[in-house]
């Protein structure tokens, strides 16, 4: 009891004192550490995408002799206008953009009718429907049985192998049901005494409040069908409709399809790395263009999904 | 109250559907799509214990009890995927975790919102990369001939490494490609869980003359301590589960005898060499344990006061 009293009083004055300046003014040696840190760690994350991009608009004797590091030496962009002058990249770039297109349309209608109805917590059946989809995080038929599924649908070297297995996912899935649950239900309940329907509930009140949590949950979505390489591996044996990552791997390692045939960062001459960090370069540039402005709602689903519920 | 009661009893099934047709008729198309791509599979891990015949569908096949699974567990590339699955994890997770932690903590430290908000952004990129490319950028670092790493090891006199040759180099690679891409990301939750610290303990604790590490080590750390303990379970938990992508893609066959995990090997079994039964039998083995191993953790977190996992 004395203790207490006794820290009651020593907080007392530590309010007063503290201020708005108190101790965030002086800037200390440990200051200066920790940024240093920070920015060491934040280079050594940039490094590998600034030599990739040093080496595919570098010279070819610069790239030969290994001196490319942060920057281009001898710029030259033959390599980028090699890669964007085949037919084989566009074709797979459009693939992969036809399934992120449509396959995140696909997850995002699909997870939102899911959250939305399951977040209704007056819904008979909800309990149970709720279940049926959790369970499946923790239990699941696994690749096998799946590929065996997808193939007898008729899936096999479609699009929609790539799309529909793994439309909805459930950690998506929690983080959104999450959001729509802690919305006000005032505005509901008021449009509902005006004689709404649940669908116009949905796209008139609901779905405006919640561009944020769509964006997020649109990006995991979208950022997931862009570089999924294991669905491509499994389903697509076609070359006409390989995907990005599909091309990608080819051109980095080889057409073989057992990967583990070819490989190796030391075979290949010196004009074909260039070559290859270029197509590095086009496959990844569509999601830097994409990432920054996005950037500022996903730390937010993260968080949404981290709490979980 | 009564009557509420009664008029509550009236709504009958059909009438319940259609008061809620909207909600239902959008929970069709979810409610199809997991029985179809996630209930249809359990059932055909019955091809773990038949004798699979592939003219046959799904609901016609030989029952032959444990046989697939005695030829899975008699083979030595299966008990290999496993030591190599766990191992790979568990030296990921050894480097990964605390150094995530740390990075929280000095990122924690920053105070220039902005000069935070931009390092972060790169810290996060990485975690958006997909496995093709990381490996792809891998042989620039990494190479025998001209890789970045080896040239400031030879700059710095050592010898340069064989990082797709060598086990041992083969698996620091795949833990520094590890933690590249995911320790940025990792932060998040630390950082999210540090929000909520009040400002007052860490202007008391400076009053009363602590440093600012001992405000880390007093402060900061006991603040994050349940989430870090519910994220080691988490980790933990996940041991026998492996992406394919990373090993698939990295590995090659000098280096077979540590890349190969069990999700290569049931790809390389089931999907390559098209054996449906023993690759199923593996996937229902890792399954099963995936789920005994969560549910310990589960229990183990209650009984040290963490709240559950599931």
């Amino acid at each position: 009891m004395a203790k207490e009293t006794m820290d009651k009083e020593k907080m007392a004055p530590v309010k007063k004192a503290s201020g708005s300046t108190g101790m965030v003014s002086k800037f200390t040696v440990f200051d200066l550490l920790m940024y240093v840190l920070i920015t060491l760690l934040a280079l050594i994350c940039l490094y590998p995408f600034l030599n990739v991009v040093a080496i595919t608009f570098s010279g070819y004797n610069a790239v030969l002799s290994n001196k490319v590091t942060w920057f281009p030496i001898d710029f030259s962009t033959s390599a980028i206008r090699n890669i964007l002058s085949r037919k084989q990249i566009w074709q797979a770039m459009w693939t992969t953009v036809e399934v992120t297109i449509l396959g995140t349309g696909l997850s995002l209608v699909l997870t939102i009718a899911a959250s939305y109805a399951l977040s209704r917590d007056y819904l008979p059946g909800r309990t149970a429907i709720t279940s049926l989809i959790m369970f499946t995080m923790y239990f699941g038929g696994g690749i096998i049985p799946t590929f065996l599924v997808v193939k007898s649908l008729g899936l096999y070297n479609s699009l929609g192998a790539l799309i529909i297995p793994n439309s909805i996912s459930v950690f998506n899935f929690i983080v959104m049901r999450t959001f729509f649950r802690e919305l006000p239900m005032e505005l509901e309940e008021a449009a509902k005494i005006d004689g709404a329907t649940e669908m116009q509930i949905l796209f008139k009140i609901i779905l405006p409040l919640s561009v944020p949590i769509i964006a997020t949950i649109g990006l995991f979505y979208a950022v997931t069908y862009w570089n999924d390489y294991f669905q491509a591996l499994l389903y697509i044996s076609d070359e006409a409709k390989y995907t990005l990552q599909l091309r990608l791997r080819a051109l980095l390692f080889g057409t073989d399809l057992d990967p583990n045939a070819s490989v190796s960062g030391d075979i290949g001459e010196v004009m074909t790395q260039s070559l290859k960090m270029a197509s590095v370069v086009v496959a990844t540039v569509p999601i830097l263009v994409v990432y920054p402005w996005l950037q500022k709602y996903f730390v937010k689903g993260v968080m949404i999904g981290s709490v979980k519920g | 109250m009564a009557k509420t009661v009664r008029s509550k009893k009236r709504h009958g099934f059909f009438e319940t559907l259609w008061r809620y047709k909207w909600l239902y008729l959008m929970l069709v198309p979810v409610v199809v799509y997991f029985l179809l791509f996630r209930y249809l599979p359990m059932y055909g891990l019955t091809i773990a214990f038949e004798d699979y015949n592939i003219f046959h569908s799904l609901f016609n096949q030989k029952f032959v009890g444990l046989k697939v699974f005695k030829k899975v567990f008699a083979n030595i590339n299966f008990w290999a995927s496993i030591k190599n699955t766990l191992f790979l994890n568990l030296m990921t997770l050894v480097v990964n975790f605390p150094l995530t932690i740390i990075v929280s903590l000095i990122l924690n430290e920053i105070r220039s919102a902005k000069f935070k908000r931009v390092t972060q952004s790169v810290l996060y990129l990485p975690h958006f990369i997909s496995w093709v490319v990381v490996a792809g950028i891998a042989t620039n670092l990494f190479s025998t001939n001209g890789g970045t790493i080896n040239n400031i090891i030879t700059s710095l006199g050592g010898e340069a490494k064989s990082f797709y040759g060598n086990t041992y180099w083969w698996t620091v690679m795949y833990i520094a490609l590890q933690i590249w891409k995911e320790i940025g990301w990792g932060t998040i939750i630390y950082l999210a869980a540090l929000t909520g610290v009040d400002e007052q303990l860490y202007e008391a604790a400076y009053l009363d003359g602590a440093t600012r590490f001992q405000r880390i080590i007093h402060i900061t750390l006991p603040m994050i301590k349940s989430v870090v303990v519910v994220m080691l379970i988490l980790s933990i938990s996940r041991m026998m589960s492996i992406g394919l992508d990373a090993p698939l893609l990295l590995g090659n066959t000098a280096v077979m005898s540590v890349s190969e995990v069990i999700s290569t090997y049931v790809y390389r079994l089931g999907i390559v060499k098209a054996d449906y039964p023993q690759s199923t039998a593996i996937g229902l083995f890792q399954s099963v344990v995936n789920i005994i191993v969560l549910l310990l953790a589960d229990r183990f977190a209650k009984a040290i006061g963490e709240g559950g996992i599931l």
